[in-house]
């Protein structure tokens, strides 16, 4: 696989994998029948600096570039797209935004310890009335004296209860639509701040995923991170390195699917011979690599955009569409080789099929990508 | 304090080597490089030592030119520092060779009082580079280490033999051959990968080392390199009781000439 990557990017790869394959692998299946937080990989990733990787090292990160968090995410979702996933909503959606709009305070009091894995941290925007339309945001935040009171709730909010720092919406300006959105940090513990109850997912089993509950939620004026009533473009900001960070996790999943098939289909033997043998076998396997090498290509090219300081909204919809669709296809031709055991909780692809859906789903429907993607097409 | 020299050597990912079926030849075009396996575990107690007793840890390699993207690799999991002896000879090293190359490096170096090296290479595991090098320096060996320590200016370890351990004890300067259960390397942080760049790295030319042409020749030759194929018989003995299924194993086995 030559990727012309630097010798760093290259390391931190192979810190990545070693971590995935020794420490991940071996309890993958069975953390996801118990459906636990997984606390000790969690940890080891703080150890290991991947909950911090684009943070600047003045702010305890470790201050790589975004292709190299594309590769590590990748290399984990070979091995458990829900480790990924913590580390998705964590880094790309949690701690960026804190980046790009907190001020000098607000750093060093939630992002320090967040880039340090002292602290997860968690993103919520999703409401019941408000998925891919954020406008619909019913949550509200009203100033009284020097304090932000915090009403409603969110759900599907990943990495609930683990996270002790979130970033979450509310209306300040009800009339307003999208203009009328900002953004809070609130602390775990908050008065009125409750954990709801989880969703009962598909897959993605140890990413806790679920509501936010407000109360008459207190939190103090400067909580207010960047400007009232922008938290609109903050957010989308945020998506964006979101939808990279899914992206990386589509191209791994799919590429773990794929060795898994390869493999398989070299030791079942049907009508004489190992499965791959029959060209109808081999020639998935051809389609999944060939999908999968052209994910991995435009996710490479887009976080050298990322990297570069250019604007890469418009690419990162592409990737983000084009990488998850191509996860799930794969998924399915993996589950398909494998047989009446694709189908079994004991042969590993039937998890990634699981997980898999979500990627098209999460940050951003494919068709919300494609909206995003015909309006600059269109403009 | 002690000044350590881990010596590691940068081989074929044998994982990336592919067998050809037909001719057993090997093609090893899309193979990555890596630290030798029992290197990193050499690498790992010298890391180990100097965060008990606080030693100077130097990675030592001697390699050709695309040995060069060891060290970054070796730096980040933990030696101060890293000496790259960049040679063509290199890819054909015998032991005979890199035993004496390392030990024309260690003496322009200088300062060496505990030599680790891996018990064999991932590669050719002939493990001689160890004790030839010792010889050549003129110091003690002690090899097949599970267990090593430094007491002052001396190195106390425990030899893994066939059926008994052994603790040794020498005096510095002393070469010291582990073995892979000495302890897990660790995996390197990301820090760590990124602070190797900030490390010093020396890199020298086999000219500088003043050897003697004679020293550069290899003693042995590869006839041929070919991977192996392991074919089955799939013979199953099922008829019979397990004494007489045993029998029948030995007796066409003996036939064969494998016992
Ligand atoms: C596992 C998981 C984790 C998540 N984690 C988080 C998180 O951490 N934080 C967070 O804030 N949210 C999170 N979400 C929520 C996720 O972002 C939303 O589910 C997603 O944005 C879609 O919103 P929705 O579910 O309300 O679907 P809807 O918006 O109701 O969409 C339903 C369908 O209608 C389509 N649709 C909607 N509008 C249009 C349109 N204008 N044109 C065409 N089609 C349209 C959609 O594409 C989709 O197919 C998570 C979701 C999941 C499943």
């Amino acid at each position: 696989m030559p990727t012309f990557l630097t010798e760093e990017q290259e390391l931190m790869r192979q810190t990545a994998r070693e971590f995935a394959k020794n420490e991940v692998a071996p309890v993958a299946k069975q953390l996801d029948e118990t459906h636990e937080f997984p606390w000790a990989w969690v940890k080891r990733c703080a150890e290991l600096g991947f909950l911090g990787i684009p943070i600047p090292e003045e702010y305890g990160g470790v201050g790589a570039d975004a292709l190299s968090e594309a590769l590590i995410i990748e290399e984990i979702a070979k091995e458990s797209g829900s480790l990924a996933l913590i580390i998705d909503a964590h880094t790309s959606l949690g701690a960026m935004p804190l980046l790009f709009e907190g001020t000098e305070a607000q750093k060093q009091k939630y992002l320090v310890p967040a880039a340090k894995g002292e602290k997860l941290m968690s993103f919520g925007l999703t409401e019941p009335s408000a998925g891919s339309d954020a406008g619909g945001t019913k949550s509200t935040a009203v100033l009284d004296g020097d304090e932000w009171v915090l009403n409603g709730s969110k759900c599907w909010i990943t990495n609930i209860g683990a996270a002790e720092t979130y970033i979450v919406t509310a209306k300040t300006d009800p009339d307003k639509g999208n203009r009328g959105i900002s953004a809070f940090i609130l602390e775990k513990g908050t008065p009125g701040f409750e954990v709801g109850k989880l969703e009962n997912k598909m897959g993605l089993n140890n990413s806790a995923t679920g509501e936010l509950i407000f109360k008459n939620v207190r939190i103090p004026k400067e909580n207010l991170l960047g400007k009232l009533n922008r938290g609109f473009p903050l957010f989308l900001k945020g998506l964006d390195e979101g939808r990279l960070a899914i992206s990386a996790m589509a191209v791994g999943m799919a590429q773990g699917v794929l060795d898994r098939a390869v493999a398989y289909s070299k030791e079942r033997v049907q009508f004489g011979k190992p499965i791959c043998k029959f060209q109808a076998i081999a020639f998935y396997l051809a389609d999944m690599a060939t999908e999968i090498e052209l994910a991995r290509t435009l996710l490479y090219r887009v976080a050298r955009m990322h990297g570069a300081g250019q604007n890469f909204s418009k690419e990162v919809a592409i990737l983000k569409y084009y990488a998850s669709e191509m996860c799930v296809r794969v998924c399915n031709l993996g589950v398909q080789i494998f047989g009446g055991n694709g189908y079994s909780r004991d042969f590993e692809v039937e998890r990634f099929y699981r997980d898999a859906k979500l990627l098209t789903i999460g940050e951003g429907t494919s068709e919300v990508c494609k909206i995003v993607i015909s309006g600059n097409v269109l403009a | 304090m002690a000044n350590i020299v881990v010596c590691y050597k940068w081989v074929l990912d044998e994982q990336d080597i592919k067998v050809n079926p037909g001719n057993l030849a090997l093609d090893t075009s899309r193979a990555k490089s890596k630290i030798s396996d029992y290197d990193r575990n050499a690498i790992e107690e010298a890391v180990l030592l100097n965060e008990k007793d606080g030693h100077k840890v130097t990675g030592l390699t001697f390699g050709v030119a695309g040995a060069k993207q060891s060290l970054k690799d070796a730096l980040s999991r933990g030696p101060a520092e890293a000496v790259w002896v960049n040679d063509p000879v290199a890819a054909e090293a015998d032991a005979f060779v890199t035993a004496n190359v390392l030990a024309g490096a260690l003496k322009k170096v200088g300062n060496y009082d505990v030599i680790i090296c891996g018990e064999g290479a991932a590669d050719t595991y002939a493990q001689q580079v160890g004790p030839r090098l010792a010889a050549v320096l003129g110091i003690p060996a002690i090899t097949f280490v599970n267990q090593m320590s430094i007491e002052g200016d001396k190195v106390v370890a425990t030899r893994k033999l066939g059926d008994c351990t052994e603790t040794v004890t020498a005096s510095f300067p002393v070469v010291v051959t582990v073995l892979p259960e000495i302890n897990k390397p660790r995996i390197p942080s990301l820090k760590q990968v990124l602070g190797a760049s900030k490390k010093p790295v020396t890199e020298i030319k086999l000219a500088d080392l003043g050897l003697n042409p004679d020293d550069l020749k290899r003693k042995t030759t590869v006839k041929s390199l070919k991977g192996y194929a392991m074919t089955r018989k799939n013979v199953i003995y099922k008829d019979g009781s397990t004494a007489e299924k045993v029998a029948k194993l030995v007796a066409e086995l003996a036939k064969e000439g494998a016992l």
